[in-house]
């Protein structure tokens, strides 16, 4: 495995691994938040079980999600140095308001999980509130940051000469966090974290609900299913808005989605296919004539650049690429559709009860994952779909790997870390949700 | 701005071996719980730290964040050469915080708290003195950026007496800091309070062994730090008021006055700080080919003042938040609120 190749593959490893922590972070307060003011309002036994029992499962992926972020931020400078010279002091800025983000969200957790009993219930239910937003804020400035890196702003680049190293002068960091890409893309990164984290706690509860019907569950899942639906179907809207920019800024990124070879007007889109990077053929898709330019442009008949319109040194790898955003693209459409009927169901009395189906619950317990599996592919979409740079047109991910020898060994370490602690997450997991009928009574409870 | 920025640095750098520095050190301590009453030991640390080390933790992220914001020459020259401790440090941070934390809440108590123990334990000891010695091989100029093969450029510039010394000191003043902080958490149990004085006591003076112990390796790797101090400049002056604290915290801790024995802490380290910050000022890392220092290696000025603002308006939100943190949990838990159904 050569060095640069490591790098990469710790640093996704690292990525791929908090960003699960991070999306529960971001969404796990509000669900609580939601279940916490039920209680205040009604008094019932079942909100305040279940805000406890989320909020001691939440506890476990808070520390996780805080460790694996702090090993983030060194290694962003262990890995990529040539990068951090120089985006420090561009893109700081997001970085510094996110540390601040970070700093409230970790007192507001504090105040949160050990304040019962101590806060009046009104002051404890705002402190839960506050971590959640600043751990949506948080999420937004770091990326922000991600951007950036896509759509680089607020600086000119000098190019390396044979005495100087490149550099970035006149720099702006204000316009460099919000540069073009920055609303759609935190828009649609945190509405993916509702949709994964909303899914995953539905679907695990849909399938406790299923084993032994209680309140505790059926409060449970409509509380995570309603969350999760309102975001799945907002998520192909903000999807699309993304891909249309995606298209003006990184061309090139979009016809490696799309597996897009030819540039052609009228182009179709591919749903499927295998692609061929060698002869700029796919084989096997299912095309649907003119919906592509119409995605990218808004328009049937626009043109949409192809592949062999660039050079070759500068596509990034097309098949993962593609295979990434069909995966994303297929989950969120299934999980729109299966959020769509939920609210259906959710909103009329009458069919309310449907929604505890078997029927319904059952593909809710299939999806559990989807939303988390769409929210990585998305980020392989983003992240792969830029390479071979770091920064998109100005530096290339080679030159700012660390010249450091032997990063295979660093990376293994970390893949070992990180395996081993998937596993026991997962296990304490599994242990809390074994303990809940026993810990509280309106789990044990028949609906 | 760069003043600003530069007191940040410093603030953080002091209230993270402070609270942070208390966390590790609680960890430590753990080693020496003795045969009776470890749990009721135990249950004080967890308290203790429960609500309050992801908020400690912050400090560090703000010293990365300021240092590759306001010094990324520096934050990359750093992160070149000292790959190999930073990233010991960092499985170390990792090791901890979830072992703590999934100790605190794992659902079923049982075999399990044992390893997690263990984890948590090890990686207080691991981590801190991987910190240590991050920080001490900034100082004697090993750091030598024309340095081309593996030794010179990934080993040497942290493998050397003064850093692998300040490793030891670092995790000898953290375990300090913690006993003397814990003696004041265990109110109304005279046994304990008096063991963690004893701890307390012990701790200080590993503190002052291995303090020696920095100056043996300073002068073994020719960093003229005795010199320094004996030049009776500022340097001396912190040094000898430290000193002098830890005679008023032994009466301190005869006495019982735990606030004294608390603020006398804080007052050391702060010292130790200002004599380092003394001694090195301005240079952050000591290279052979010239030093990066707060002068040299700063971002340019739009990105200085923005970290500035940003730092000054977060700490508006930030302090009294904090403040609150800590009060919270100094006042008793009240009643729950009744059921209705
Ligand atoms: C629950 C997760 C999830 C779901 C269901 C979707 N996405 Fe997504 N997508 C993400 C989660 C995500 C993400 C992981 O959050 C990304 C990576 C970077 C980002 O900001 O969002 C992303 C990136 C991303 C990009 C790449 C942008 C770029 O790098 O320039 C595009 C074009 C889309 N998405 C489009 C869509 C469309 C058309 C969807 C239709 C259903 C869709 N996404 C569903
Ligand atoms: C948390 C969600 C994210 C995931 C899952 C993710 C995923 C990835 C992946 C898969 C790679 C490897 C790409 C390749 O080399 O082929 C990568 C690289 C990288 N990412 Fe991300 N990314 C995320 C967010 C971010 C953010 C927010 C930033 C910066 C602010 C960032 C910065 C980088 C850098 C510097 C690299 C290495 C250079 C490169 O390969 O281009 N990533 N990431
Ligand atoms: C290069 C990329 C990243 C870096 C350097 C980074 C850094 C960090 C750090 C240091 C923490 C710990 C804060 C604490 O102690 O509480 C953290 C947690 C968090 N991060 Fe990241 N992060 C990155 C990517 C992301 C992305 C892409 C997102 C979301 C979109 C995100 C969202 C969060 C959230 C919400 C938390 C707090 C919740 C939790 O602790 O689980 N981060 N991150």
């Amino acid at each position: 495995m050569s060095d640069l190749l490591a790098a990469r593959a710790q640093m996704a490893l690292s990525l791929g691994f908090h960003i699960i922590f991070a999306a529960i972070g971001m969404a796990m307060p509000f669900l609580m938040a939601i279940s916490h003011y039920r209680w205040i309002r009604t008094g019932r036994r079942v909100y305040l079980d279940l805000t406890k029992a989320w909020s001691r499962g939440v506890a476990i992926f808070f520390a996780t999600g805080a460790v694996s972020g702090t090993a983030l931020s060194f290694e962003l400078g262990l890995l990529w140095p040539g990068f951090m010279e120089h985006a420090g002091a561009v893109i700081g800025m997001p970085f510094s308001w996110e540390g601040t983000a970070f700093f409230i969200e970790a007192i507001a957790l504090g105040l949160f999980l050990y304040g019962w009993n101590r806060l009046k219930p009104w002051t404890h239910w705002a402190v839960g509130l506050v971590v959640g937003i600043s751990g949506v804020l948080s999420g937004v400035f770091v990326v922000c940051a991600n951007a950036w890196m896509n759509s680089p702003a607020g600086f000119d680049w000098v190019a390396a000469t044979a005495s100087t190293p490149g550099h970035a002068i006149n720099i702006d960091p204000f316009r460099a966090m919000f540069n073009d890409a920055w609303k759609a893309q935190t828009l649609h990164m945190t509405i993916s974290a509702f949709e994964a984290t909303g899914f995953a706690v539905a679907g695990i509860h849909a399938l406790l609900f299923l084993r032994r019907p209680s309140p505790f569950h059926r409060e449970a899942f409509t509380i995570a299913l309603a969350v999760g639906a309102i975001a799945a179907i907002a998520q192909p809207l903000s999807g699309d808005l993304l891909a249309k920019g995606t298209a003006e800024r990184q061309p090139i990124k979009l016809a490696a989605m799309e597996s897009h070879f030819e540039t052609s007007a009228r182009a179709p889109l591919l749903i499927g296919g295998i692609p061929d990077e060698k002869t700029g053929t796919v084989r096997y898709g299912l095309e649907i004539p003119g919906a592509l330019s119409y995605l990218a442009h808004g328009d049937f008949n626009a043109e949409v650049k192809g592949l062999n319109d660039f050079p070759r040194e500068n596509w990034p790898p097309v098949a993962p690429v593609h295979y990434a955003f069909q995966i994303m693209v297929g989950c969120g459409m299934i999980l729109a559709g299966i959020g769509a009927l939920g609210l259906f169901l959710l909103a009329f009395k009458r069919w309310r009860p449907l929604l505890y189906h078997r029927r319904y619950l059952v593909p809710c317990v299939l999806a559990t994952p989807l939303g988390f599996i769409a929210l990585e592919a998305g980020w392989t979409v983003t992240e792969v779909g830029r390479q071979p740079w770091i920064i998109y047109g100005v530096m290339r991910t080679a030159e700012a790997v660390t010249p450091m020898p032997g990063l295979v060994v660093p990376f293994l370490l970390f893949s070992a870390v990180y395996v081993f602690l998937t596993g026991v997450v997962t296990w304490l997991l599994w242990r809390h949700i074994a303990t809940v009928e026993e810990k509280y009574p309106s789990a044990r409870e028949g609906a | 701005m760069l003043f600003v920025v530069i007191a940040f640095l410093g603030v953080s750098l002091f209230l993270y071996c402070l609270l942070g520095g208390a966390d590790f050190g609680a960890g430590v301590l753990e080693l020496f719980l003795g045969k009776s009453r470890q749990e009721a030991q135990r249950k004080i640390i967890d308290k203790a730290m429960g609500p309050v080390w992801e908020a400690n933790h912050m400090w560090l992220i703000l010293m990365v964040v300021i240092l590759f914001m306001g010094f990324p020459a520096v934050y990359t020259r750093v992160s070149v050469n000292l790959h190999i401790p930073l990233t010991a440090m960092l499985v170390g941070i990792i090791a901890r915080g979830c072992s703590f934390t999934f100790r605190h809440y794992d659902a079923v108590k049982g075999r399990s708290q044992r390893a997690y123990t263990a984890f948590f334990v090890f990686s207080s000891v691991w981590t801190p003195f991987c910190l240590g010695v991050v920080m001490g091989a900034l100082v004697p100029g090993g750091i030598d950026p024309a340095a081309r093969d593996y030794a010179s450029a990934y080993v040497s510039p942290w493998l050397r007496p003064f850093p692998l010394a300040l490793g030891l000191f670092t995790v000898c003043l953290f375990t300090f800091i913690a006993a003397v902080y814990l003696v004041g958490e265990c109110p109304g149990d005279d046994g304990l309070r008096r063991s963690f004085a004893r701890k307390a006591r012990w701790a200080s003076v590993a503190s002052i062994v291995s303090g020696w112990i920095v100056f043996a390796g300073a002068h073994a790797d020719g960093v003229p730090l005795l010199a320094e101090f004996l030049g009776f400049g500022w340097a001396f002056a912190f040094m000898t008021a430290a000193t002098a604290c830890f005679g008023v915290l032994w009466v301190a801790l005869y006495r019982d006055w735990i606030w004294t024995a608390r603020v006398m802490v804080g007052a050391q380290v702060a010292l130790i700080l200002a004599g380092w910050f003394q001694v090195q000022h301005p240079v952050l890392v000591r290279m052979p080919a010239g030093d990066l220092t707060f002068f040299n290696a700063h971002a340019p000025a739009a990105t200085l003042n923005q970290l500035g603002g940003a730092l000054l308006v977060g700490s508006v939100f930030i302090l009294p938040a904090l403040l609150w943190l800590f009060l919270v949990f100094k006042s008793e838990e009240g009643e729950e609120k009744p059921v209705v159904g």
